[in-house]
């Protein structure tokens, strides 16, 4: 496939990792992650704390080296250099802008290693300043400046020598929440104006959502599922990923019909009519069943369900309901702010846009063991992406749920 | 009786309680710091009152003295610069963390040896019947022993002389682990990923050393050469016994003023020169914020 592979599909892509491998002394940080980025995209590579992603980026900056596999830059082969001689810029996480350089010395850095003459560097570095609006503060010291206007700095410093892809590792997340989404809109325009592929690595799976061309989530080292930000939401073929990408309900039963476009499944008491999603389950076999809580509807339908609790939630009201009465399947709900439910009615439901999911990350079946699958991640993550640590409890959670969901 | 509650009524003020506890320091300061440089001060100008002492210092070979001891002060921090900053950089984060503390502890061994003894250890090791040399017959490498003790380089035209290998050896032996400690912490505190982003950024090791590890290391740099140079400047011991006597540095020739010549107002305003223009670098030094919170942790 290296060498057959057509032209007009190579030409297109810039950045290439194949079957990338990382191990540390006792854990495997990175196990088999193979992507493939178009020339111009904003792509984004989500995950879990510690599921790899920050040593995936770092082996494609070349400053980790990997155990295995290849990483090849408009078709060449760049696995061996070393990050200096990488066309490939990182933005790094806490930045990392040179404390004792003004902001037009950091920027021109890169510029200034090419070897490009001290009048177009200015020239490049103003234009530069511009475009992130920082013109005017090329004087200024790192340390006098907001953290917004840092980000930015740190952004432009990456840009400068135009690489052929720009690696950002979670740069927007010690902002706090207003200003993290105006730096989202942000990179996405500069991303746009100046045409540079963009590589983000977040947790943030909102972030990842809204700016990027493409997704790939990750766990446990590898990259579950990749795609469109809109498909993996409305189509996710594992139920980590729905979960992942926001509120999920997961539901298991087993399979009554199947027609050519639907499966019809039994919940609790109730029928659900689902999309395949690709799987072609037979009568009779255990399934995993995934619906939005914006494609549940109460009040109408042909399922009956009971209110378990409410949420107010602002422009909208969060109910958790049981389908029938039976406990082991709960559905959160959102319904518009008018429309009021109390705790104990029984009401009526229906569901749309159900699709089957494999469950878990889809590497284990249900009849397999029941140890959580994404639990085991945790050891790589704490050895090998030492800055996002903290949220564990989140992982161990989502751990917790796809065991549950296996269980059932 | 009527004393012990008024006695713990003061000790109960708070400013009184501190005067009582800073007294005790402060009058040991004086007694022992103050008192005598008064009293030097008051030497270098006997008989009283009269600046000859001090014009005498300014003559050629004295000149030329301390000229030779600040050189060798400042050329031995250099040396011992040199050497701190690969350790400390390779200690700081290369080295695997479980042995950091065990690898500091060894180099800075000296610092709990006397350093007349380290003196000696090079006399053992580098006389004509030591240890090298014998090696070195014994081998077949040398017909007769190599003069290793002793024997300075005089730099042409300049009027200044690099010390022997002996001298070399015991002072960077004993002066370098001050300069490991100070630029250790700095070394410690610089963030890696700021070398890293240099690289990433096309940096060679010149430039990453230049542009990130220097500056972001230079105030501990500077703290550890403010310490050490006036004190290999200064030093005693080690030139009187690994140096030659025909190249004296200038606490050999105020200990000669002193207990030799007797001539106590010489001696006096040699020592108050010496430390004038010793306080005056450190002073100069010390201005920049940055090395005088380095400083602050001695």
């Amino acid at each position: 496939m290296t060498e057959t592979g057509d032209d007009a599909d190579r030409d297109d892509t810039i950045l290439e990792a194949r079957t990338l491998r990382k191990a540390f002394s006792d854990t495997i940080a990175v196990d088999d992650v193979s992507v493939s980025i178009k020339r111009g995209e904003f792509f984004s590579l989500v995950g879990p704390s510690g599921c790899g992603k920050t040593t995936t980026l770092r082996m494609l900056a070349g400053l980790t080296t990997p155990t295995d596999g290849t990483v090849h830059i408009d078709g060449v082969e760049i696995t061996d250099r070393p990050a200096r001689e990488r066309d490939t810029h990182l933005v790094f996480q806490d930045l990392v802008l040179f404390p004792h350089m003004s902001v037009a010395d950091n920027v021109g850095y890169g510029l200034a290693r090419q070897g490009v003459p001290a009048d177009e560097r200015d020239h490049r570095v103003s234009a530069l300043l511009e475009t992130v609006n920082l013109d005017g503060q090329g004087d200024r010291r790192p340390t006098e400046l907001s953290g917004g206007q840092r980000q930015r700095v740190a952004l432009a410093r990456g840009l400068a020598p135009e690489p052929s892809v720009l690696l950002l590792d979670e740069p927007l997340s010690s902002l706090d929440r207003k200003l993290r989404q105006e730096m989202q809109a942000e990179l996405r325009r500069v991303q746009r104006d100046i045409g540079t592929t963009f590589l983000y690595v977040t947790h943030d799976q909102d972030a990842a959502m809204s700016m990027s061309d493409r997704v790939a989530v990750m766990a446990n080292g590898r990259i579950i599922e990749s795609g469109a930000p809109e498909s993996l939401y409305d189509q996710p073929k594992t139920a980590f990923v729905a979960d992942f990408l926001g509120d999920a309900n997961i539901l298991a039963g087993t399979v009554t019909a199947v027609t050519d476009e639907a499966v019809t499944v039994a919940v609790g008491t109730g029928r659900i009519r689902a999309e395949p999603g690709g799987r072609s389950p037979a009568v009779d076999t255990r399934v995993v069943v995934m619906v939005r809580p914006e494609a549940v509807e109460l009040g109408g339908g042909p399922l009956s369900a009971t209110v378990y609790a409410s949420e107010f939630k602002g422009f909208y009201d969060r109910y958790t309901v049981a389908l029938g009465n039976d406990e082991t399947s709960m559905v959160t709900v959102r319904t518009d702010a008018n429309e009021r439910f109390t705790v104990g009615d029984s009401v009526k439901m229906s569901l749309t846009n159900a699709t089957l999911v494999a469950p878990g990350d889809g590497t284990t079946t249900a009849t397999e063991s029941s140890e959580p699958t994404v639990a085991s991640g945790v050891r790589a993550g704490d050895d090998a992406d030492d800055h996002d640590r903290n949220d564990d409890c989140a992982r161990s959670q989502l751990g917790e749920r796809a065991a549950r969901i296996r269980d059932e | 009786m009527s004393t012990a509650p008024s006695f713990r009524a003061i000790f109960e003020d708070r400013t009184t309680r501190d005067t009582l506890l800073a007294a005790v320091p402060a009058t040991l300061a004086v007694a022992l710091g103050v008192i005598p440089l008064c009293l030097l001060l008051i030497e270098s100008f006997r008989p009283l009152v009269t600046t000859t002492n001090y014009l005498d210092v300014t003559k050629g070979i004295y000149v030329a003295v301390i000229t030779q001891s600040l050189f060798v002060g400042v050329l031995l921090t250099v040396v011992c610069l040199a050497i701190a900053y690969p350790v400390t950089y390779w200690l700081a984060n290369r080295c695997p963390a479980r042995y950091r503390l065990p690898v500091l502890a060894l180099l800075t061994l000296p610092l709990w040896l006397n350093y007349v003894v380290l003196n000696y250890t090079w006399v053992w090791l580098l006389a004509p019947d030591g240890v090298l040399n014998v090696a070195l017959e014994w081998a077949g490498v040398v017909s007769k022993p190599l003069a290793l003790l002793g024997r300075p380089f005089e730099l042409p035209g300049v009027g200044l002389t690099v010390p022997s290998l002996s001298l070399l050896a015991g002072f960077i032996h004993i002066y370098l682990p001050y300069l490991l400690l100070t630029m250790y912490v700095s070394m410690e505190r610089l963030d890696y990923r700021l070398v890293e982003a240099a690289r990433d950024l096309g940096a060679g090791d010149f430039r990453v050393f230049r542009d990130v590890i220097v500056p972001e290391t230079a105030a501990g740099a500077v703290a550890g050469l403010l310490i050490v140079y006036a004190r290999i400047a200064g030093a005693y011991a080690t030139p009187r016994i690994l140096g030659s006597e025909s190249n004296p540095m200038v606490a050999e020739l105020i200990t000669t003023q002193f207990y030799d010549v007797l001539d106590y107002p010489f001696a006096s305003a040699l020592s108050m020169s010496f430390l004038a223009i010793v306080v005056v670098g450190f002073a100069v030094g010390a201005r920049v914020d940055n090395v005088q919170s380095e400083l602050k942790r001695w």
